[in-house]
């Protein structure tokens, strides 16, 4: 049996279609999901723009089963472990905090620590918590090449869950030395916010886009995904692209600049909320109207952002959940149990606009 | 013969210009019209006043302003690393504080006083305990930042208050606020320094030290000011940056603004060893550096390439220093 399905949080399209004149767009287009009416066919230039919300993506089918780490017994309770690699910034601590809560609302003991963003702390944070030979291990690694220290936990017969990152290949093989990684996908994350912003937009306009820290694999991957997504959207033309490094006062500098060489812009997308609060200062710096002249797409799923959408500033956001604690708790019963569980698990991200944003906010980390 | 006469006339007026010293002082400005030049031509909309004074000159503003604090210590042949960790701190303290309830009216002079302290925790360090001004402003560097997360625990902390609000949008005299401060303070700066001892006693203690205090200038006393002045204009920065984003976030509020201020000193030919100031050029300099990073930001080239180019004309900047002194 493979772990459940994986929930679909499809934008109810069809019922909301809402009627926009034809597939004309104005810059000042709703910024609820605005499909085109009725029975009117996709826009011509923009496949994606009446599309529903593509969803979370599904492992491969190909992934492996996890046979060969160390099992796990099937207990009431369990005593766990948790690794996180830096302690700070709003989305750790709601991972943190996600695992926490949800071992206590379970009634297992967990115990945690945090690296600092100091790799070799974390080594030395693992080696001490497999001293203590909790019944499972949970590890958000700091980077890829933490791997070795994992084989230590497999010798010492205790399964190792990682979460929102990976490890090296070639020092901890996955389903052997761990049992799986639960992580993001973060392509899928920009083609579902190319989708968010083709349908805000109706599937016209000039779009610039603002990119997280040059090399890092959300940033290569939510790019991949958006601009692959944005091709079956001519209509839509990405003018420029800029790496503002996820700070909100270089996305707020670029953005005043890129507004300035290009004022027919109507869409910004930024890959995460706070370059997307700097984008939306500056629209508003350059005296326009931030959800009215020009439509934002972010992703994170902030308070903020949520927040935003609210305000009617921002249109829509594709999360990046940090709450891994349900879904990481999950899989280790499911594993206990001696279900199948797939060596690489996505975790699942939410779509959040003028609809939903409202019902989210107070949650939003 | 008309000609003959002429002629030798002419090469010597062109001969009296000291050109290495003429580029040397003017060479920023020079690039900063042909900046103006190539976007007036190629970039759109670059004429309109808005973008002028809200994007160009408001962006350029709070840097100005650091970089203004940073030649005054530079005239006395110091460095100031830790401006760029004073805006984050005083951003965040003043944002926590108004986040509590403290009203505006102490809760920005208190960021004002955080840079005012770190200046005075700068100078003495540099005068009374002679400890070398690059090693003394590091602690604050390191330090100060790593309190100004601290203070929040690592999280942006948006302050949604009029008052910041209008410090990051507000208009004063038809300026943005960080340019009508710019203003302000480049104003007193230059009174203060061409009409009062004061000017008088910087540049003496910055070309030297000893002999300034041998005509009876209190050296450690100078020198603890201009640290001091320097830090409180972060301090007010970090007001300005408070407001830019609506939020205090110090992990990358007046991130590297130190390294700008310094380059824009340089670039404006003044030499790090001290006993020159002038406050128009290092402006220029500023201007010109900032105005080179959003023209390549603006046609698509991407911001590592910026860097670079800002790198290259720093270069230029010092090897046209060396000539201008070679031929002295």
């Amino acid at each position: 049996m493979r772990v459940r399905t994986h929930l679909r949080w499809i934008a109810t399209a069809g019922a909301a279609a809402l009627l926009v004149s034809g597939c004309s767009v104005d810059s000042g287009g709703s910024s609820e999901g605005g499909a085109a009416a009725g029975a009117a066919s996709p826009a011509a230039n923009c496949a994606i723009a009446t599309a529903a919300d593509p969803g979370n993506s599904q492992p491969a089918d190909d992934t492996p089963i996890a046979e060969n780490a160390p099992k796990l017994a099937q207990k009431d309770t369990y005593r766990v472990a948790f690794s996180q690699n830096a302690n700070n910034g709003a989305w750790r601590i709601a991972e943190t905090q996600s695992m926490q809560d949800e071992a206590k609302r379970l009634g297992y003991q967990i115990q945690v620590t945090d690296a600092q963003n100091n790799q070799s702390k974390q080594i030395q944070d693992i080696r001490s918590l497999i001293a203590q030979k909790p019944d499972a291990l949970f590890v958000a690694p700091m980077t890829e090449e933490i791997g070795t220290v994992i084989g230590e936990a497999k010798a010492d017969g205790i399964p190792v869950f990682l979460i929102d990152r990976t490890v090296s290949d070639s020092q901890a093989k996955a389903g052997t030395d761990y049992v799986t990684t639960i992580v993001s996908d973060f392509v899928q994350e920009g083609k579902r916010a190319a989708y968010a912003l083709a349908k805000a937009t109706g599937g016209t306009g000039k779009v610039i886009a603002l990119e997280g820290t040059t090399g890092s694999s959300s940033a290569v991957d939510r790019k991949k995904g958006f601009e692959d997504a944005l091709k079956e959207c001519p209509g839509l033309e990405l003018v420029a692209t800029q790496d503002a490094d996820n700070q909100r006062a270089r996305a707020q500098d670029i953005t005043e600049s890129l507004l300035q060489a290009n004022p027919d812009v109507t869409a910004v997308y930024a890959q995460g909320d706070d370059m997307a609060m700097g984008a939306i200062a500056a629209i508003r710096a350059a005296g326009k109207v931030p959800g009215k002249d020009i439509l934002v797409v972010s992703g994170d799923g902030s308070k903020e952002a949520l927040q935003a959408i609210v305000d009617g500033t921002m249109a829509a956001n594709v999360e990046c959940n940090p709450r891994f604690g349900p879904k990481a708790f999950e899989i280790m019963k499911q594993y206990a149990a001696g279900d199948d569980v797939p060596t690489k698990i996505l975790n699942e991200d939410r779509l959040f606009d003028a609809s939903n944003a409202a019902e989210f906010v107070n949650q939003a980390y | 013969m008309t000609d003959l006469a002429t002629r030798p006339a002419e090469t010597s007026v062109l001969r009296k210009i000291d050109w290495p010293t003429f580029i040397r002082r003017y060479g920023a400005a020079i690039v900063l019209a042909l900046l103006v030049l190539f976007n007036i031509i190629f970039t759109e909309n670059f004429l309109d006043l808005r973008n002028i004074l809200f994007v160009q000159l408001r962006q350029a503003a709070p840097t100005a302003i650091v970089a203004l604090g940073m030649a005054l210590v530079i005239a006395t042949g110091g460095i100031d690393l830790s401006v760029g960790a004073v805006v984050a701190l005083s951003g965040q303290v003043t944002a926590v504080f108004l986040l509590d309830g403290v009203p505006p009216l102490v809760a920005l002079p208190i960021g004002i006083l955080v840079g005012v302290a770190a200046g005075l925790f700068n100078g003495t360090l540099v005068s009374r305990f002679g400890i070398q001004p690059m090693i003394a402003t590091l602690v604050l560097f390191t330090a100060g930042r790593g309190l100004a997360q601290v203070v929040t625990g690592g999280r942006i902390q948006t302050v949604n208050q009029p008052i910041v609000e209008f410090l990051g949008l507000g208009v004063v005299a038809g300026l943005p606020i960080s340019v009508f401060s710019l203003i302000v303070v480049t104003v007193a700066i230059m009174l203060v320094t061409r009409f009062t001892p004061a000017g008088t006693k910087l540049l003496a203690v910055g070309g030297n030290e000893r002999a300034a205090g041998l005509v009876g200038i209190r050296t450690k006393r100078v020198k603890t000011m201009a640290y001091v002045v320097a830090g409180g204009l972060a301090g007010f920065v970090g007001l300005l940056e408070l407001g830019r984003i609506q939020a205090s976030d110090a992990t990358n509020a007046g991130l590297n603004m130190e390294l700008d201020a310094i380059a824009a000193v340089a670039v404006a030919g003044t030499t790090l060893a001290g006993g020159t100031f002038s406050p128009g050029r290092t402006i220029v300099g500023v201007l010109m550096l900032r105005l080179l990073q959003n023209t390549l930001v603006a046609h698509g080239i991407p911001r590592e390439v910026a860097q670079i180019a800002q790198g290259l004309i720093i270069v230029a900047a010092i090897y046209l220093l060396r000539r201008s002194r070679d031929a002295r």
